[in-house]
C-alpha cells in the first residue's frame, strides 16, 4: 500500500515534468518571429524556484538537474553549465525555504532576483574564463529582467493553478507522524 | 520544538550532501567535456535531439500550422492594401515575364549552339523545418532530413529565394541548419557589381553586418550580395541578399530569404572541389631516381647502377 504522501509527491513530480516538457515544446516551435523582439523569460528555472520555495519535498535535486540538462541540450546551450547553475541556485533556495514561508512576498522576490543574478554572473564568468563566445551583456541583462518580471506570475500560477502551497501546520504535523 | 523529520535529517543529510556533490560533478564534467571535445559533444547532442524532436513531430506540425493560420488570418485585415500592392507588382512582373521568355529562348539557342553541359552537381534535397533553437541567442532550425538522406555538414540551405544557412550537425533523421543571422555564422561573400569581397558575419540581429570590407566607398546600399565560394564550403554565386545601411551606419545585408516563414528548405548537394595539397610532379617521362656517384663505397654504387 502506497501512503498518500508518497502518492501526492509522485503526482506533483509528474506534473512538474509535464509542465517543463510543455515549456520546452513551446520554445522550440518554429514560429520565426522577427529577431528584434524581447527575449522570452527563462520560465523553467523560475518555475523550479517557485516550487522549491513552497514545497521543497516535491522537487528532488535529481529531477531539477535532469530537466535542466535536457533543456540545455535541446536549446543549444553549453550542456551542463546552466543545469549546474540551476542546481546550485535551487539548493541555495531549498535551505531558505522555511525562512521565506514566514516572510512577505517581496522578500522572496528579492531573494530569487539575487540568486538569478549570481547564476548569470557565474555563468558569464565560467564562459569568459574558458573563452566560449557568449551573447552580449545587454541581451543577457534583458533576458534576466524579463525573467524576474515574470516571477510573480509564475508564483501565482504555482499557488492557484497547480496548487503548490506551503504546508499548513496541521499538514506538517501529519507528515511528521508518517 | 523538536520534530521527527529533524532527527531523521541527521542521518540522511550527509548522504544527500554527497549525492548533490556527485550530481554537480557530473554536470560540470559534462560541460568540460563539451568544452574540450566540442565536435564529439555536438554529435552526441545531435543524436539526442534526433531521438527526441522527430518523435514530437505529430504535435509540432499542427501547432505550427495553426500559428500560420493565425498569421494568415491577421493578414486579412489589410487585404485591400495588399491587393493594390499585388496588382502593381503583377504589372511589373508581366513586363519581366516577357523579357524572361525572350531571354530563355535566346539562352536555349545559345546553349544549343555551344553544346554546353550544365553542371550536374547542384541537385538538392528538400526538408521541412521541424523546430527552432529555442534560445534567443542561437539562430538555427532543425530539418527532418539527415544522414539517412545523405546529408553532410557544411552543405548550403536555401529557401528558394536566397541562402538561409548551412548544415551544422547531422543526426540520423534530422539535421540542424545554422542561419546566417546566428552569431557563429561567417560566410564569405562577394558584392556585385563592384566585386568586393567581404564576410557576412551574423550577430543575432535580423540583418547581419558585412565584415572585412576592403573599401566601403565602392559599396552602395542596394547592391546584391552573393556567396563567393571562398573557403570551399559553400558553392559560389548563391544570392544572400542586398546591402542596406544600418542605423549604426554599418553596412549590413538584408537577407533575400524570408526568415519569418521558413517552412521548406532546400539543401544543395555540393561536393567540395578537389584540393591541391602537394607540389605537382614534372610532366616528363618517368625515370629512375638519379644518384650521385660517390667515390668511396663501391658495392652500393654498383647496386644502384644495375
Amino acid at each position: 500500500m502506497v501512503d498518500p504522501l508518497t502518492m501526492r509527491r509522485a503526482g506533483f513530480r509528474a506534473m512538474f515534468v509535464t509542465i517543463a516538457a510543455g515549456f520546452i515544446f513551446v520554445r522550440i516551435l518554429p514560429f520565426m518571429g522577427a529577431g528584434d523582439q524581447l527575449p522570452a523569460p527563462d520560465l523553467l528555472t523560475i518555475l523550479a524556484f517557485a516550487w522549491i520555495l513552497r514545497r521543497p519535498d516535491y522537487l528532488p535535486v535529481w529531477l531539477i538537474a535532469s530537466v535542466a540538462l535536457l533543456a540545455d541540450i535541446l536549446f543549444m546551450r553549453p550542456p551542463g553549465l546552466w543545469a549546474l547553475a540551476t542546481v546550485l541556485g535551487s539548493e541555495f533556495l531549498r535551505r531558505r525555504s522555511h525562512l521565506t514561508a514566514e516572510q512577505p512576498f517581496p522578500v522572496e522576490w528579492l531573494l530569487v532576483t539575487g540568486t538569478l543574478t549570481l547564476m548569470h554572473l557565474g555563468e558569464a564568468l565560467v564562459l569568459g574564463v574558458l573563452m566560449v563566445p557568449q551573447p552580449s551583456f545587454g541581451a543577457t541583462l534583458l533576458e534576466l529582467m524579463m525573467t524576474i518580471a515574470t516571477y510573480p506570475l509564475v508564483v501565482v500560477a504555482t499557488a492557484f493553478v497547480f496548487g503548490v502551497r506551503p504546508p499548513s501546520p496541521s499538514e506538517r504535523d501529519a507528515e511528521a507522524r508518517l | 520544538m523538536a520534530r521527527q523529520p529533524h532527527t531523521a535529517d541527521q542521518f540522511t543529510r550527509p548522504v544527500r550532501r554527497i549525492f548533490v556533490g556527485l550530481l554537480m560533478f557530473v554536470l560540470l564534467a559534462t560541460f568540460l567535456f563539451w568544452r574540450i571535445d566540442s565536435p564529439r559533444a555536438e554529435r552526441v547532442r545531435a543524436q539526442i535531439v534526433d531521438q527526441i524532436v522527430p518523435s514530437m513531430d505529430w504535435a509540432l506540425v499542427p501547432v505550427t500550422k495553426l500559428s500560420g493560420m493565425v498569421d494568415n488570418f491577421q493578414s486579412y485585415a489589410r487585404i485591400h492594401e495588399q491587393n493594390r500592392q499585388l496588382r502593381r507588382e503583377l504589372q511589373q512582373m508581366k513586363a519581366w515575364k516577357e523579357a524572361a521568355l525572350q531571354l530563355e529562348q535566346q539562352n536555349a539557342k545559345l546553349l544549343d549552339l555551344n553544346k554546353v553541359r550544365l553542371d550536374p552537381k547542384l541537385t538538392f534535397i528538400t526538408g521541412v523545418v521541424l523546430a527552432d533553437s529555442g534560445s534567443p541567442f542561437r539562430k538555427s532550425v532543425l530539418l527532418n532530413i539527415g544522414a539517412r538522406d545523405g546529408l553532410q555538414d557544411g552543405w548550403a540551405a536555401t529557401d528558394g529565394l536566397g541562402l538561409v544557412g548551412r548544415i551544422s550537425g547531422v543526426g540520423q533523421t534530422s539535421s540542424r541548419v545554422i542561419l546566417l543571422t546566428d552569431s557563429n555564422s561567417r560566410v564569405p561573400a562577394a558584392i556585385q557589381p563592384s566585386g568586393q569581397r567581404a564576410i557576412v558575419a551574423g550577430d543575432n540581429s535580423p540583418n547581419p553586418p558585412l565584415d572585412f570590407l576592403e573599401s566601403a566607398d565602392r559599396v552602395r546600399p542596394g547592391d546584391r550580395v552573393v556567396s563567393s565560394g571562398d573557403g570551399g564550403v559553400l558553392p559560389a554565386g548563391l544570392l544572400i541578399g542586398t546591402v542596406v545601411q544600418g542605423s549604426d551606419n554599418r553596412l549590413r545585408v538584408r537577407p533575400a530569404a524570408d526568415y519569418e516563414r521558413l517552412e521548406f528548405l532546400r539543401v544543395l548537394r555540393s561536393s567540395p572541389p578537389p584540393g591541391i595539397d602537394a607540389t605537382g610532379g614534372l610532366v616528363a617521362p618517368l625515370r629512375d631516381k638519379q644518384t650521385v656517384a660517390l667515390p668511396s663505397p663501391e658495392p652500393v654504387a654498383e647496386a644502384t647502377d644495375g
